[in-house]
């Protein structure tokens, strides 16, 4: 076999792989099945007595004729017309069953599955998040689960209620003479060349219109996130034509797809409209000389209505069944990311903290920062540091030097590569996350706000905390004075990631977050200059009573902060140089003296 | 809060205007519907021949049955024809539609305003955008057919009925109208049903959005457990839905189904008496039967046709919320072009609210600024800082007074002349996943390589872009590489400086950014600033130290307006902020200022 037959062969077996389901991904559609099993079986049922008594038309019109209208027995017309009517109420029934449990089985099937993807997306260590952009995460819940709803509440039932049909029809139309279906079969092989041809032919059309949409979407999406950006350089126009270009991609993506659905369906048509010149010219010819009965011509002619139709109907769901088979792969390739950050077997919850945090030799490098499996440059490297019970700490230096590493070490954002960290001598690798989370208060720089009410959003620490409790934490953090001033007060809509409010006033509640929650350790990456004097002031008292009697480890930038440490710890490259208080440190002539001295001129003090 | 929730429609009004997005391609959907109705004669001429044959066979004549064979052979080559042309002319009509529906919306989401974007989640919108759009192109682009093609099948079979048997044809065909009338309850029902669960749908869309967005917040409280609680309260509330709509369809389609058979029964009971009465010949007898079987299909058909149509009307009147939605910031088709000039800008009792607002962000703010001159805008949160220079670009506009760019009031002038002119570097820049180089280069497109290396360089952000493993072709953004928030800041800057714009507007650049970066991109900032009237929106005193004059704001007002010294010897709360507040905010500077803080 030549090299490019042999390679147009794996191009061929590619395609029919993509567009199959087997395997893990069926065994994870019948995992979400589960356990609802007893509904699930129920609906199979219904589903297969529904089918089975939509079927009789054919036979019963076939034995109406023969054994009713020919011989002219009344008796047995109306025999058969009541045999009729009762199949007719059987499907009524079972439909009814059917579609409510179908209905009911996906729904909580498809929820399981949204619930068990935000669960997992929550199990997964901040790491994870580094690398993936959330539009990508977002669109596993919406858009994925989306494209499985509708495989599993039309297109599976469809497979099934089209498959047994077929299969229905198959046998009567045996039963009604075995020779003119066998006959009738001889089709077969060439409706399943043209369903393999248009398997083939159609699967990387499909992959590709799915690709065009995805590009769409995440343009759509990117737009509308920089909209203000957009608006600010008048950019529209170029934004409209370059959505233009996508969308154009797209509609020709989509018109492949057109052209070899016309090729297809109209042909599965022409085979029925083939079998029917069979029956007409092999069953006539027979019925003539007597060797078939008229009513059995008819019957047959009707029941391959039920034959072809079930064909069209399964190439019809193919286009639903394959995007789900997509958004099924995406979404267990999603499920499958193991969490690498996770509770060990057998960790111990932490006992109530004192506050003493170590560090042993700690090296830190960030996995997305690794290029071609080598570990990027370590953020921190050998560091050791031993934080009393109550002690606060600041980090100081520039960018890079590795303070928000450290800061992230203690919340177990991360494990470090090599050395230990540990709280009350404690190794954080043995201890459960939650224990040791909630015992702990995590500030970033960015204040982060849910949508929901200034008080909600107080509460996320501690969910339990009274209203009166809210109001000291927001009084203490100071934010007490803006909240007042807003109409709903503590019941203010935040929106969506707090947007009603200013940066400061975000910051000023993050910190009633933090207060709220009133964790023994506290880490905080103090916000440069997102606020204004008043809010400066306010924080700065807010700040005072944050850390009274709590481990902090702040990454500071403001001066009253830094002196205010119990200890200043300076970071160059990701080593410690320096530590000390800062008069120690001015004292020593150090680098955080010249840091202090270049302050102090542009300043003028 | 949202302000697209209050526009109900009525359903068939919102179905007229789905409809009307397919007048561009009238001809081809006549063509189309032609193309249908030839298929549809041959589809029915088959049963029809059929029962011909039958007769012929009935009588045991063998004669005509080759011709006959012949005949249906003949109808079925027809239909494989017309039916393929059918498909893909429908096809271009359907993908026509598609792209005209998302341009159509995505030209519209470009042309609101600023203020549109603050009140509505970008999920909601997102979803409207996806979600609700594909159900609206799923029924104009297959539901239609489908629902028009069933509706033909009807009328023709019930045509052929009529002419072989009208007493027989007039009994089994009563079903018929019952089945229309069960399927427009149906959707009058679901429909309301069905908007709500893709309400719900949004919203849980919205919750998964905020939570990966705010992940770390969420673990250092370890919140998991509770936020999952709230989203299982989400996913509960799509299911009570989603069943609701489940039960209407449970009800009414199995009943679609089963009302066209009772015709069937008819059929056989009546015209198999008939039949033997000898009225009725037996192919006659069995081409009814057939037409009857075809037509349970199309039946199915046409209610599962109404319910995408009620989807879609459902999603079109979500999709029109938006379309519908008047850009409140335009100019005018014959406006003017921003008037040549060297960046003058006037607030003539600029007085501002939001929408939904209960109060006013700016009152009645009289200020002149002229060209070339720096402006520290200086005031406590809330004050309304921000607010007045989003005026300047237009990205508000003023609920009263005026505001003046050269002498033009903003708003008679065309807007994106004005936006030309007029560069924002906010304090949390948003890059697109495109190279840098294409991000510097985003308010003039057409710029070249040296210029956007110029202007790199000027940004103090060339050395840190060389380093880059890509250098200038480096992607960055949401699918990209992940910037330090300085980093961000240079290019947002060089990307303000590209356009060489006659007025700047900085909000708190140099935030978020350590001491030795702020430094850089302190030079960078007087670069820029370099003959160009500039609002820098200050928090700490080596910024307020670069302006000429310095504007105070306190609860929307304008409170104090002067130079350093006349602010210290004025206003109180000036005297406030430079005593206590700010010195501290500039200690991690490494390198003295260029320019001297004189008297602080």
């Amino acid at each position: 076999m030549t090299t490019a037959a042999a390679g147009r062969r794996a191009d061929i077996q590619r395609r029919l792989k993509g567009t199959s389901g087997r395997g893990r991904k069926l065994r994870g559609l019948v995992n979400l099945i589960g356990p609802y099993r007893g509904r699930a079986a129920l609906m199979f049922g219904a589903l297969v007595i529904g089918v089975a008594a939509s079927l009789a038309p054919a036979p019963l019109a076939a034995m109406a004729i023969d054994d009713g209208i020919i011989p002219g027995n009344l008796n047995a017309l109306n025999l058969v017309v009541a045999a009729y009517l009762a199949s007719v109420f059987i499907v009524w029934g079972s439909s009814y069953l059917q579609t409510y449990l179908v209905g009911w089985v996906g729904q909580r099937a498809l929820q399981d599955l949204r619930r068990r993807i935000f669960r997992h997306l929550q199990d997964l260590p901040v790491g994870f998040y580094d690398s993936r952009p959330s539009g990508v995460l977002i669109s596993r819940m919406t858009n994925d689960v989306e494209a499985l709803n509708s495989l599993v509440t039309d297109t599976v039932i469809t497979l099934f209620s089209a498959t047994l049909t077929l299969l229905g029809s198959m046998v009567i139309l045996l039963l009604l003479d075995w020779q003119l279906a066998l006959l009738i079969f001889l089709i077969f092989p060439v409706m399943a060349v043209l369903s393999l041809a248009f398997r083939v032919a159609s699967a990387d059309a499909y992959r590709r219109t799915r690709e065009t949409i995805g590009s769409l979407t995440a343009y759509l999406q990117e737009t509308l996130s920089g909209v203000h950006v957009v608006r600010a350089f008048a950019q529209e126009p170029v934004h409209r034509a370059r959505f233009a270009g996508i969308n154009a991609a797209n509609r020709e993506a989509n018109m492949k797809t057109v052209w070899l659905n016309a090729s297809y369906f109209p042909a599965v048509e022409f085979v029925s409209a083939l079998a029917t010149v069979l029956v007409i010219l092999f069953g006539g010819l027979q019925a003539i000389n007597g060797n078939i009965e008229i009513g059995v011509l008819v019957g047959f002619v009707a029941a391959l209505n039920g034959f072809f139709d079930p064909i069209g109907q399964l190439s019809q769901v193919y286009t639903t069944y394959q995007s789900g088979m997509a958004a099924l792969d995406k979404i267990f390739e999603l499920l499958d990311t193991e969490p690498d950050l996770t509770d060990s077997p057998d960790a111990r919850p932490l006992p109530p903290v004192k506050g003493r945090i170590d560090f042993e030799s700690v090296t830190f490098a960030y996995p997305s920062r690794a290029a071609d499996g080598k570990p990027g440059a370590p953020a921190v490297s050998g560091v050791d540091l031993s934080i009393a019970p109550g002690e606060t700490i600041a980090l100081v230096g520039s960018t890079g030097a590795g303070k928000s590493t450290l800061a992230k070490l203690v919340a177990r954002f991360y494990d470090p590569g090599e050395g230990a960290v540990s709280v009350d001598g404690h190794d954080l690798r043995s201890v459960t996350m939650d224990s040791l989370r909630s015992q702990m208060g995590y500030v970033p720089q960015e204040a982060y706000l849910f949508s929901g009410t200034i008080a909600d959003n107080i509460a996320f620490g501690a969910p339990d905390a009274t209203r009166e409790e809210l109001e000291s934490a927001a009084r203490a953090a100071g934010a007490m004075a803006f909240i007042e001033s807003l109409p709903n007060g503590l019941d203010t809509e935040v929106g969506e990631r707090g947007v009603q409010l200013s940066a400061g006033q975000r910051q000023l509640v993050a910190f009633a977050r933090a207060i709220a929650a009133d964790p023994r350790i506290l880490v905080l990456d103090e916000a440069t200059s997102n606020v204004d004097i008043h809010t400066e002031l306010a924080i700065e008292e807010g700040l005072q009573r944050l850390l009274a009697g709590r481990t902090a480890i702040v990454i500071a930038h403001r001066l009253s902060t830094i002196r205010e440490a119990d200890r200043i710890i300076v970071l160059e490259h990701g080593k410690i140089v320096e530590q000390g208080s800062h008069d120690e440190l001015v004292g020593a002539g150090g680098p955080y003296a010249s840091l202090y001295h270049d302050w102090a001129q542009q300043a003028g003090t | 809060m949202s302000t697209l929730d209050a526009t109900p429609q009525s359903g068939l009004a919102t179905f007229w205007r789905l409809l009307g997005f397919l007048r561009p391609y009238r001809r081809a959907v006549a063509a189309s519907f032609a193309f249908a109705t030839a298929a549809m004669t041959m589809t029915v001429a088959i049963p029809w021949l059929t029962g011909r044959a039958i007769n012929q066979i009935n009588e045991g004549d063998s004669a005509d049955l080759k011709t006959l064979a012949a005949a249906v052979l003949l109808a079925g080559v027809l239909r494989l024809g017309l039916t393929f042309i059918r498909r893909i002319v429908a096809g271009r009509v359907s993908l026509g539609v598609e792209y005209d529906l998302r341009s159509r919306m995505y030209r519209q989401l470009q042309s609101l305003e600023l203020a549109f974007f603050d009140t509505e989640q970008t999920g909601q919108l997102m979803s409207r955008a996806t979600v609700d759009l594909q159900s609206v192109r799923f029924f104009l682009g297959y539901g239609l057919i489908f629902m028009i093609q069933s509706l033909l099948t009807i009328v023709l079979a019930s045509v052929a009925m009529l002419i072989t048997d009208p007493l027989l044809a007039v009994i089994s065909l009563t079903p018929v109208p019952f089945v229309i009338l069960v399927a427009f309850r149906y959707g009058r029902r679901s429909r309301p049903a069905l908007q709500e669960v893709q309400q719900r749908i949004a919203e849980l869309t919205a919750d998964v959005e905020e939570n990966i967005g705010g992940v770390r917040v969420v673990k250092a409280f370890a919140a998991e457990r509770r936020q999952e609680a709230r989203f299982d309260w989400q996913v509960g509330r799509v299911f009570e839905q989603a069943m609701i709509s489940t039960r209407l369809q449970a009800f009414y389609n199995p009943l679609i189904g089963f009302l066209p058979q009772l015709g069937l029964a008819a059929v056989l009971f009546i015209g198999g008496r008939q039949v033997i009465n000898g009225n009725l010949t037996i192919g006659a007898f069995s081409a009814f039967y057939v037409y009857l079987l075809m037509l349970i299909s199309p039946m199915r058909t046409f209610g599962v046709s109404l319910g995408l149509a009620q989807r879609a009307t459902a999603s079109g009147a979500r999709l029109f919320q938006v379309l519908d939605r008047e850009p409140r910031v335009t100019s005018r088709p014959d406006a003017p072009p921003l008037p040549a000039g060297r960046g003058k800008v006037e607030f003539r009792q600029a007085t501002l609210r939001y929408p939904g607002a209960e109060r006013d962000a700016l009152e009645a703010i009289d200020l002149t600024v002229p060209a070339g001159r720096t402006v520290a805008l200086v005031g406590g949160t809330g004050s309304g800082k921000s607010s007045l220079v989003q005026l300047v670009p237009r990205l508000y506009d003023v609920t009263e007074g005026a505001v003046l760019v050269d002498g033009a009031d903003v708003r008679d002038v065309e807007v994106s002349s004005l936006r030309g002119q007029v560069a924002v570097v906010d304090d949390n820049p948003f890059l697109f996943s495109a190279s840098i180089a294409e991000n510097i280069a985003y308010g003039r497109p057409d710029a070249g390589d040296p210029e956007i290396r110029q202007a790199a360089e000027r940004a103090q952000a060339l050395s840190f872009i060389e380093e880059l493993p890509d250098g200038m072709e480096t992607v960055v953004g949401e699918r990209g590489m992940t910037l330090s928030g300085g980093q961000r800041q240079r290019i947002a800057i060089a990307r303000a400086l590209i356009t060489d714009p006659r007025i700047l507007i900085l909000d708190d650049a140099t935030s978020s950014v350590d001491a030795s970066t702020e430094s850089e991109i302190k030079r960078a900032l007087e670069e820029v600033m370099d003959g160009r009237t500039t609002f820098v929106i200050a928090h700490r005193l080596s910024t307020i130290a670069l302006a000429e004059e310095i504007v105070l704001l306190e609860g929307g007002r304008l409170v104090a307006h002067g130079d350093h010294d006349q602010l210290l010897a004025a206003s109180d709360l000036y005297r406030q902020i430079v005593e206590k507040g700010l010195p501290d905010q500039v200690f991690l500077t490494r390198k003295p200022a260029e320019r001297e803080v004189a008297g602080l």
